[in-house]
């Protein structure tokens, strides 16, 4: 089957991607400038303990080896053992993503949703105020630092309006804020590209001949417009996800959500490196398999991808 | 003959980051009903956004300024966006297009895309409609249709993708088809096939066209009367028989010759001194002066306007 | 014949001089554009005059006079050393204007160098360095280059570094891209079947031709790269007090919110204010180089 060719093709070149992403995320620890365990035992580490911490990492073994194992591990499901909570990292992660999960999708779900009507309506009317308008807005929105609007916002509506709680989930009304957060950041980076591949789309000469057989405009614009954006929109999504991921990373911690982006700040603060590439690395693979996904679903939508086994 | 559509002084602008284009300045045709109706003239030359003005698809920077289209006695031009679209569009009239490549949806098969004209001009229930595509496919002389419907347009080669075309308009059932350039894509070999379908549809259906190209041989092959066209005017409409026999024009008579000569196609006129005028900023006067052999002062101050000097010819000429 | 050709060189550098001034013409129209490049150069003049627009030293700190709301004597009040707040945050543009252009010709450099790599040759040095782009890719910039900070310390270059290190992949993509285009291209073909060398050909032809290119990159990464510095220092692991920088003013702001809201509030402005400019001038860059991604 052409289709299972093609699927094959997409899953062979992600393996070099995710060998990629393991090495990346296991080399960090070696950038640093003196021995990780000194850093990680403070100045005033025995030798003893210094060599016992060595050993107990595997440190003293030549690098190779000490990726190897490391990669056996992982794959295994052990991530090592946090220096700072004494505990595994797999666990402390498992506690703790689900929060981050939920952020994620649900500041995503918002962007895509919110981006993509503004981004069409835009492109519909082109030129007019509203265009401007949602230029302008997705302007706005970018040049802010996703740190300082989640202040502002736990600001007005938490501690002057009080309409949401200040700190915690605590339930839907806790969610939205942090949700609104990213929502509103990341939908920038949807609406003007929906903007721009919808005007793209709308110049082509299938629309126009499904005009001159007397399509409605709805109709058209629902059916062969929308259904042709969403190859692109959908390599939007995937190029996004990172950041959307950063972002709520970054909001958590305003909002002290006790998640996997406050477990990842407060261990590279506290230089607890196994938990920190725990964190690295769910976070990649995840974009990974996004990505992936995203790749299969081009194939769903656009048949001459099937065909081809590429992009056009 | 019955007038099917009638187009009176159309006046339409662009507006360009360049400036304004005046890209039709009062045309003139009439289409009678169940004739194939040819549009000629150079690239730019405004006859395709005629054809798509018909049907109310000009782009967003394009100005009607004046004119009226008349369709059955009603003037198209004013009609709402919402009255053309469910009124006209596929079920009086409709138009297939230049790039048969990008014409039809790559994301739906045949038999979706033609299903949804049967669909939307013809009272037939649902388990007809397949037959009904194959019917139209097969009228287009596509081999295989019965494989062919379920195919992506990306699966077929340029000729057919024109023949689905013109299969997926005429499932709309029409009484006015407009074809703009629809061979100019296509190979020499692929444009005989085509013409030779359109040709027994024609016989087949009484069907009315109004065919646009650069091309005068596919047009004497095709057409029963003619439409001559240079920078935005209409210069000369006469039947068949006259172009060959009795044209007045002096643009037109250059095409002649030029056809009985070695070249058929008007981008390859070089028998034309010059070139064909940018219509940001047109020659004042007949359009044709600066390339005209037989111009006299007044050719450059005053536009010719477009006289009959007898059934179904006009000539707009200040010489004749 | 040669006279011809003179003519026909003439002419096509006439059109591309107005094609250049064709594109300021683009610019210059954008209104948003020249507001983004008003915005710009006022954050570089306060950056160089920033001594001689206040009486007060940055490093100061009064304990006696902690976070006052703004008045006569401190337009935007005092922080929680005492310090006055304008002060900071004017200094404040000296770090974010350094360490963004750091930043982004750090990466540039990187992007660049390796998009060219990769373009030109093709093949299996392509395949590796597209491979790697791939890689990083998969990691949120922010979040890689915070554990890189976190690792290497705290400090002005090593944020610099981490943000470089992790960032490069655009100018890497869109200059490898550019160049499969100029590579395919008349003149590229031309060269080299008159003998000239390959370095000679990066460095006359394809160089010149991506270099535009780099240019409005390097606007577009700008504000990418004042974000994430910020973003960093909020964490915790970028630049940080007692230099004055916008992030770490916000960061420490957030604990006194309630009693001094002004100290978060006004370093978050500064910092969209700069970033909105880069914005406004990458934005109409764009058009003006491309008008067709706008129009039509």
């Amino acid at each position: 089957m052409k289709k299972g060719r093609y699927v094959l093709k997409r899953l062979v070149r992600t393996i070099p991607i995710v060998i990629g992403v393991t090495l990346v995320t296991f080399l960090i620890l070696h950038l640093t400038p003196g021995d990780p365990v000194r850093i990680m035992l403070g100045p005033y580490a025995t030798p003893e303990n210094i060599a016992i911490l060595r050993a107990q990492y595997g440190l003293d073994q030549p690098l190779p080896v000490q990726y190897l194992t490391w990669l056996g591990n992982i794959a295994r499901g052990d991530f090592g053992t946090s220096i700072r909570y004494n505990r595994p990292v797999t666990e402390l992660i498992s506690d703790r993503i689900g929060i981050t999960v939920l952020l994620t999708l649900s500041g995503l779900f918002i962007s895509v949703t919110l981006g993509s009507i503004l981004g069409i309506l835009a492109a519909l009317k082109q030129n007019s105020w509203l265009d401007y308008l949602c230029t302008f807005q997705a302007m706005f929105w970018i040049s802010i630092p996703g740190f300082w609007l989640a202040i502002i916002f736990l600001y007005i509506f938490g501690l002057q309006l009080r309409w949401v709680p200040i700190a915690g989930l605590t339930g839907f009304v806790s969610l939205i804020l942090p949700a609104l957060t990213i929502g509103l950041q990341e939908e920038a980076w949807f609406a003007r590209p929906m903007r721009a591949e919808m005007l793209g789309v709308l110049n082509e000469g299938y629309i126009k001949a499904a005009r001159a057989k007397g399509v409605r405009y709805f109709q058209v614009v629902v059916k062969h417009a929308l259904r042709n954006v969403m190859v692109p929109m959908i390599t939007m999504l995937a190029l996004r996800l990172p950041w959307v991921i950063a972002g709520s990373v970054v909001v958590e911690v305003v909002f002290a959500w006790g998640g996997m982006g406050s477990l990842l700040v407060n261990s590279v603060l506290a230089r607890d490196y196994p938990v920190v590439q725990g964190v690295l690395l769910i976070i990649a693979l995840s974009v990974v398999a996004a990505n992936l996904f995203a790749d299969l679903v081009y194939s769903l939508v656009d048949p001459r991808i099937r065909v081809e086994g590429g992009k056009k | 003959m019955e007038e099917l559509l009638k187009i009176e002084q159309l006046q339409v602008a662009f507006s360009t980051e360049e400036g304004p284009v005046e890209a039709l300045d009062g045309v003139e045709l009439t289409i009678l009903q169940g004739t194939f109706h040819g549009l000629i003239g150079e690239t730019g030359c405004g006859k395709s956004v005629t054809g798509q003005a018909i049907l109310g698809l000009l782009d967003n920077n394009a100005l009607i300024k004046g004119g009226r289209i008349l369709y059955r006695d009603q003037d198209l031009l004013r009609l709402s966006p919402r009255k053309i679209e469910r009124t006209i569009r596929g079920k009086e009239i409709a138009m297939i297009f230049q790039d048969p490549g990008s014409s039809l949806n790559p994301l739906f098969t045949i038999k979706n895309q033609i299903e949804e004209a049967i669909r939307l001009h013809r009272k037939a229930p649902a388990e007809k409609r397949e037959e009904m595509v194959l019917q139209a496919l097969k009228q287009v002389k596509l081999p295989d249709a019965e494989n062919l419907m379920y195919r992506y347009p990306h699966q077929l080669s340029g000729g057919m993708k024109q023949r689905v075309m013109i299969a997926m308009m005429l499932a709309c059932n029409p009484k006015l088809l407009i074809a703009d350039e629809p061979t100019t894509a296509l190979d020499v070999s692929i444009q005989a096939q085509f013409i030779k379908v359109l040709k027994e549809l024609k016989e087949k259906l009484s069907l009315t066209v109004l065919y646009i190209t650069h091309d005068l041989a596919v047009i004497s092959e095709l057409c029963d009367y003619v439409s001559v066209m240079y920078a935005g005017r209409i210069a000369e409409n006469l039947s068949m028989r006259d172009l060959f026999k009795d044209p007045r024009h002096p643009y037109t008579i250059k095409l002649v010759n030029s056809v009985l000569g070695a070249t058929t196609t008007l981008d390859q006129l070089e028998e034309i001194p010059g070139s064909v005028p940018r219509l940001i900023n047109p020659p004042g006067g007949c359009r044709f002066h600066p390339r005209c052999e037989e111009a006299i002062p007044v050719c450059s101050q005053e536009a010719p306007p477009l006289r009959e000097i007898k059934a179904n010819h006009s000539v707009a000429c200040h010489r004749r | 014949m040669s006279e011809d050709l003179q003519k026909e060189i003439a002419s096509l550098k006439q059109k591309k001089t107005g094609q250049m001034y064709l594109t300021w013409l683009r610019f210059k129209r954008n209104r948003l554009s020249v507001v983004g490049l008003s915005f710009v150069l006022l954050v570089i003049f306060i950056a160089i005059f920033a001594p001689l627009l206040t009486p007060y030293e940055p490093y100061d700190t009064n304990p006696f006079r902690r976070l006052e709301s703004p008045s006569r004597e401190h337009l935007l009040g005092t922080d929680e050393l005492g310090r006055d707040l304008l002060t900071r945050l004017l200094y404040g543009s000296r770090i974010a204007l350094q360490v963004g252009i750091l930043i982004v010709l750090f990466e540039g450099f990187i992007g660049i160098s390796f998009g060219l790599l990769a373009g030109y040759f093709g093949g299996w040095i392509d395949e590796i360095i597209m491979r790697l782009v791939d890689v990083l890719r998969s990691f949120p910039v922010i979040i890689l280059a915070m554990a890189i900070a976190g690792i290497m310390g705290q400090g002005l270059f090593n944020v610099v570094l981490a943000i470089g290190l992790v960032g490069w992949t655009t100018y890497a993509r869109m200059v490898r891209g550019k160049i499969l285009s100029i590579k395919e291209s008349d003149y590229v073909e031309a060269a080299f079947a008159t003998g000239e060398s390959t370095v000679s050909v990066i460095l006359r032809y394809i160089l010149p031709n991506v270099l535009p290119t780099a240019i409005i990159m390097v606007c577009i990464m700008m504000p990418t790269a004042l974000i994430a510095s910020a973003t960093l220092s909020f964490l915790g692991v970028g630049v940080q007090p007692p230099l004055p920088c916008w992030g770490s003013i916000a960061a420490a702001g957030r604990d006194y919110i309630t009693r001094a809201p002004w100290i978060s509030t006004t370093a978050g402005i500064f910092i969209m204010f700069t970033v909105l400019g880069f914005n406004f001038i990458g934005d109409g860059l764009r058009d003006a180089f491309d008008p067709t991604s706008k129009r039509n």
